[in-house]
């Protein structure tokens, strides 16, 4: 029978459920009904603020419930960063959603019950545990792209993304049976000695296994082959939730490919990393590419955070206790700059409602200069323009790559990152040079602080850099290189 | 804690003027940031006492700013007496700059933006002197820069305070070029930018030599020469002067503060700071005192003859910069920053005299359309006055006298003692206090004395300005007849030792300070005879003989207008740099561009989209297109592993 | 080659009689069954659907939401059954572990019912 300290190690989690099922009690007796809707909203926010404390009050790595539970630097890092994308998501998700008059009490539950699977993920050290939260995460997360069931493409996302989503959970799974069959363990400790025993390189099934896991993973967070939902679902659900996508999930199924790869399958390392780096290459490829003739801003921003996938993804093919960093500073710097950049969507909105075509830009400098500049600001972080966040985030993992020796990876990533920026400017001068369409009707205001604050910090990152990075070294640490 | 404060607080007011300037309102503005900086002025003050008298000194850790690799850095205050003498001069100049700014701009509309401008650019200064570590004096460097930038553009509507902001921002970019270039250099070869590991380490580089275009060179000399470029450019020494007199479009209170009090002086604090480097590249230091005499003559040269009443003052600036130069590249780096010092307080009270004179005519600044004004002007007359007094070195020998008086003729003595080939040095520094004292002098007398040469309407209406700007006036006034006699023996005199500390390094067995003192008798009298010639000369050819200047200019015509063109510098490099880059650039434009690159980038272009075309084709919207797209992926990385039999192509 | 084949004859062998198996459960009814059709026994079901009708057609979404709710409890099931098999041997952790599982579940529950789900109008 565990110890009560093995609770204490998944307390953020536990915080987190308990939390989710009691605001849903509430929701169900009338918490939130008519005027009072945005009640649930703040208190699931004050509920992740909760788990955000009681994660910090954590030191030290834990291996509790047989290996399945892992709490260390590295998850902290991260479950920081996802506590943090979630809470910005449901604060971004007021306003448009109380227009839409969708503004159900069910959003920030699903959200919240979202980001307990993701943190299982983040802490996943065995198997089930990973599927576990995957299948939380996902299943909350169909829910959400369908969130606005009236509208016709909303339920196309949500449709979509449940049928192609089962399908990678069926893989995933598939691989997990296959490792299971082949070395008897489930959990990423076993794993590690499976891998690295002798002949492990030539044993298919295992190899199958790592295939089959990798691709429902590569699922998760959207990268080439296996991103084909991401357009359609971007742009059909509803806003704040395709911004809660972009950020949070991105980050915690990142983090678990990481954890898996590193924790489990070191000893196949020359295996797994030519299929990490021709999934970076296709994914940076087609980021660059399908970005261009893009005429919806969302979808844009779909295949933008597809492009950043695969650049992440450059960190983790590196191997090294560098990469990792790189990763970690990626994760964190992509995590703002995508929430900044949705909040700079949410606030295209016209009397008669949001628009999201890049046309509805024009002119913007000259209507409202400063979200012109913020908005500019972020786009150009995104394509990696120096001084601003976004380069700092790239340089750290093509300078992991070619510390490994990776060159081609890294300037594939390079040439690839030059040529995103074309369709990023392409918005900056529809911005700042394209005669003016009439402006936008005011900004929400907590849509409002979330654009400043992003912008501030894709600037001024520069400045005083090294708080991240050196959390992101110590996170590195605990992964086993 | 009060180092912080006198630091951060300037970044405040800078904050809240720059970003909450328009919501607050002109007033508030302004006295915000005026109140803060004043706090930050007695702070200095108090920090001055404490660490100049009893003996305080202080490395004041903020926080760890860039960890990569071998470099470490944390943003530090380093607090020795060399940083309190210089938070003294830049916070006291910089509230009284911001005092009188509240009633010289009060005709600006945007005046928010002006002071925030300020309080950034005091703020940078306050990083550069508290530097701890080279890359945070790189920071405070190229923040002051921009805030000069800023600052001479502020009329941005005129098209010459444009250029000028331009063209200080790019000769400065020479000189940072160098600069930066001296920094990787230290680090290359002591790994690490803390000053204290790069004094500690230099001593071991002596004698050794490195690679550099092509040559083996000293090592030391190398570095001190590069980083000696940097001063060159901000300090306006000769070569990179010219964007001083041109900085002088921006509003008159920016180029008190800026190109006379502290910016400008920040070259003379680097090599002040970077002593113990200096001090052990004796090449690198003839090459200092060699600049710092062309500096010095040729600027004084140059003021004899110009007619803007500003530009006068910054060629003048100019050569008193190359004073101090001297004093630094014999070795009497206290006398550098004792003139320094005094410099601040009374070249800042001419600027802000002149200001008053303008703002009192209406924006005018020619001084061929003054004259007669101390009648109109009484209060303004007796500060510049008491500036000019002060600059030409006006004092007793032995005795004692005006600001300048003491720290110009320590210099003056340091040159002789410091032993140049013929004592050029000391020569030369004497023709040019010669010069500075004719070109004081005549801009007093045009300005003031005689027959106004000033048309009917401006001269009636001229009046003297409000007290907010004639208070700062005194208090620099103050500064340039006392700043002198009473911290003389701190700086230069006995009390040497116990004032500076550690701050400055003298190499062991030069013993600059001890020669002074040993100088012939005739020496400290030169510089007086010098000055009070150019007094006699000045009264001559504007009181006596007002036709005077004007033969002479005829009879030496080609001197007169190479004197007049400022030597031609700006058409020399004009043609050797800024034509040939222009046509470099127009045939990379119209050349290499327009026909080899586009070419390239359209065809590049056309196949991007094509290419984009086709993905956006395989997105059609069908979930079982999807799905097999996933399934086509696993087969695909599946088969590579099975064909390469488990994965083993190790 | 052979090896392999060997291998694999156990599942072979278990297709041929899965396939038996299914093929004759299919026939049987053919051969051996009473055919005595009523109107009762062809009229539609009390859901509305015909008795004999095509699989695919379109039908009330309300179905589909029974059958979900229905099968979440059959899940229950399936774990309180091995559960109450090995109760002596897991204790008071095992207990409450399966406490929590049914109040998570009728947290669930009580949401379908607040929300209106059983109710068919």
């Amino acid at each position: 029978m565990p110890e009560t300290t093995s609770f204490a190690a998944a307390l953020p989690e536990i915080i987190l459920a308990a939390g989710a099922m009691g605001l849903l009690m509430l929701g169900a007796f009338g918490f939130s009904d008519g005027e009072k809707s945005d009640r649930a909203g703040w208190t699931a926010i004050l509920i992740l603020f909760a788990a955000g404390v009681a994660l910090l009050g954590q030191t030290g790595t834990e291996r509790v419930f047989n290996d399945a539970f892992i709490s260390d630097p590295f998850a902290r890092f991260v479950k920081l960063l996802v506590l943090a994308g979630s809470a910005t998501a449901i604060l971004l998700s007021f306003d448009d959603l109380r227009r839409a008059k969708a503004d159900r009490y069910e959003l920030p539950v699903l959200i919240l019950l979202a980001t307990v699977g993701m943190l299982m993920m983040v802490s996943a050290g065995d198997l089930l545990a990973l599927y576990l939260g995957l299948e939380l995460q996902s299943l909350a997360l169909y829910v959400l792209a369908a969130f606005r069931r009236d509208d016709v493409r909303s339920s196309e996302a949500g449709m979509k993304y449940f049928v192609l989503g089962a399908l990678s959970s069926g893989m995933l799974l598939y691989g997990a049976s296959l490792l299971y069959g082949f070395s008897g363990t489930t959990s990423f400790a076993g794993l590690a000695q499976a891998a690295s025993a002798p002949g492990a390189a030539t044993n298919l099934g295992l190899i199958a296994g790592l295939v089959f896991l990798l691709v429902g993973l590569a699922f998760k967070i959207s990268a080439v082959p296996f991103h084909m939902w991401t357009p359609d679902v971007y742009e059909g659900a509803p806003t704040p939730v395709t911004a809660f996508f972009a950020a949070a999930p991105k980050l915690a199924a990142m983090a678990l490919l990481a954890r898996v790869l590193f924790d489990g399958f070191g000893g196949l390392f020359v295996q797994w990393q030519k299929i990490v780096i021709f999934i970076a290459i296709a994914s940076m490829l087609l980021g660059a590419f399908a970005a261009i003739g893009q005429t919806n801003i969302k979808r844009l921003m779909a295949y933008s955070s597809i492009g950043h996938v695969g650049f992440a993804l450059v960190g983790v093919a590196a191997g090294s206790a560098a990469g990792i960093e790189g990763l970690l500073i990626y994760l964190a710097i992509y995590l703002v700059m995508t929430l900044g950049a949705f909040a700079c969507i949410l606030a295209m909105r016209r009397e008669n409602g949001p628009v999201e075509e890049i046309d509805e830009l024009a002119g913007l400098a000259e209507t409202n200069l400063p979200m012109a500049f913020i908005l500019a600001m972020l786009l150009l972080s995104l394509a990696g323009v120096p001084p601003l966040a976004g380069f700092f985030a790239k340089f750290y993992v093509f300078a992991a790559a070619m510390k490994a020796e990776l060159y081609g990876l890294a300037i594939i990533g390079m040439l690839t990152s030059v040529v995103s920026l074309f369709y990023y400017l392409r918005i900056v001068k529809v911005m700042f040079f394209d005669d003016a369409k009439p402006g936008f009707s005011a900004t929400a205001p907590y849509v409002r602080f979330v654009m400043i604050a992003a912008g501030l910090f894709v600037l001024l990152y520069a400045v005083y850099p090294a708080p991240l990075v050196e959390a992101a070294t110590a996170a590195a640490k605990s992964l086993s290189l | 804690m009060i180092y912080a404060a006198i630091v951060l607080l300037p970044l405040l007011g800078a904050l809240i003027a720059g970003l909450f300037g328009r919501l607050l309102g002109p007033r508030p503005s302004e006295l915000i940031t005026t109140s803060l900086l004043v706090v930050a002025a007695v702070l200095s003050w108090i920090v001055f006492v404490r660490v100049g008298f009893d003996g305080e000194t202080a490395r004041v850790p903020l926080f760890r700013w860039i960890t990569s690799g071998e470099l470490d850095t944390a943003w530090a205050l380093r607090i020795d007496t060399l940083t309190a003498v210089m938070l003294v001069v830049v916070t006291t100049v910089s509230a009284l700059v911001h005092l009188y700014s509240i009633g010289y701009m009060h005709e600006d509309d945007s005046r928010p933006r002006f002071f925030a401008y300020l309080s950034l650019f005091t703020f940078a200064m306050l990083a550069l002197v508290t530097s701890d570590n080279l890359l945070q004096m790189f920071f405070g460097w190229e923040g002051v820069g921009l805030a000069s930038y800023l600052l001479i553009g502020f009329w941005y509507k005129k098209p010459e305070a444009n250029a000028a902001a331009i063209k200080a921002f790019v000769v400065n970019r020479v000189g940072d070029f160098g600069f930066s270039l001296g920094i990787f250099g230290l680090f290359a070869m002591t790994n690490s930018i803390n000053l204290d590991a790069v004094f500690a380490a230099a001593p071991s580089l002596v004698g050794k030599s490195m690679s550099f275009l092509g040559y083996e060179v000293d090592v030391l000399t190398l570095l001190a020469l590069l980083l000696f470029m940097g001063a060159m450019g901000k300090s306006a020494q000769f070569l990179l002067h010219t964007w001083l007199p041109d900085a002088m479009e921006g509003p008159t209170p920016v180029s008190a503060l800026i190109h006379a009090a502290t910016m400008v002086t920040a070259g003379v604090f680097m090599v002040a700071r970077l002593s113990p480097i200096f001090e052990l590249a004796p090449t690198a230091l003839e090459v200092v005192v060699l600049i710092g005499t062309i500096t010095a003559f040729f600027a004084a040269t140059v003021g004899l003859v110009q007619n803007d009443i500003k530009r006068v003052i910054a060629y003048s600036t100019c050569s008193q910069l190359g004073y101090m130069f001297v004093a630094c590249g014999v070795g009497a780096y206290s006398a550098g920053i004792f003139h320094l010092f005094t410099h601040a307080f009374f070249k800042a009270l001419l600027f802000l005299g002149a200001g008053s004179v303008i703002h009192g005519m209406h924006h005018e600044q020619d001084m061929r359309r003054m004259g007669g004004l101390a009648k109109k002007l009484p209060i303004t007359w007796i500060m510049m006055l008491i500036g000019t007094l002060a600059l030409t070195g006006v004092g007793i020998p032995h005795v004692g006298g005006f600001a300048g008086f003491h720290s110009k003729d320590a210099i003056i003595e340091a040159a002789y003692a410091g032993h140049t080939p013929g004592n050029f040095a000391f020569w030369v520094l004497v023709i040019a206090a010669f010069m500075t004292s004719f070109y004081s002098w005549r801009l007093i007398f045009l300005t003031f004395h005689g027959e106004t040469r000033a048309d009917h309407h401006t001269y009636d209406h001229a009046h003297e300005s409000p007290w907010v700007m004639l208070i700062p006036l005194f208090v620099l006034a103050t500064g340039a007849v006392f700043a002198g006699i009473a911290f003389h023996h701190y700086f230069i005199g006995e009390g040497y030792s116990e004032f500076w500390k550690a701050a400055l390094f003298e190499a062991p067995g030069k013993d600059i300070r001890h020669h002074m003192h040993e100088v012939p008798g005739w020496v400290p009298l030169a510089p007086t005879v010098a000055m009070l010639t150019g007094l006699a000369l000045a009264v001559v050819y504007y009181i006596l003989a007002p036709w005077l200047p004007a033969a002479t200019a005829s009879a030496f015509r080609p001197v007169y207008l190479f004197l007049l063109n400022k030597w031609y510098f700006d058409e020399l490099y004009n043609l050797i740099f800024v034509r040939p880059a222009f046509a470099i650039g127009r045939l990379l434009w119209k050349g290499v561009d327009g026909a080899v690159i586009d070419g390239t980038i359209d065809g590049t272009a056309k196949s991007v989209l094509w290419g984009t075309g086709r993905i956006i084709k395989l997105q059609t919207g069908y979930v079982y297109h999807y799905a097999f797209a996933m399934l086509i992926g696993v087969a695909a990385i599946l088969t590579y592993f099975i064909l390469a039999g488990g994965g083993g192509a190790q | 080659m052979n090896d392999l084949l060997t291998d694999y004859l156990p599942l072979a062998v278990f297709i041929g009689v899965a396939l038996a198996i299914g093929g004759a459960l299919m026939i049987a009814p053919f051969l051996v069954a009473v055919r005595n059709p009523d109107p009762e026994k062809v009229s539609a079901y009390e859901c509305g659907f015909n008795a004999f009708d095509d699989a695919r057609m379109k039908f009330d979404v309300r179905f589909y939401l029974v059958s979900i709710l229905f099968i979440i409890f059959d899940l229950e099931i399936a774990f309180l059954f091995p559960w109450a098999v090995a109760f002596g041997d897991i204790g008071l952790y095992g207990f409450w572990s399966m406490m929590l599982f049914l109040g998570v579940l009728t947290v669930g529950f009580i949401y379908e019912w607040r929300t209106g789900a059983l109710e068919w109008d």
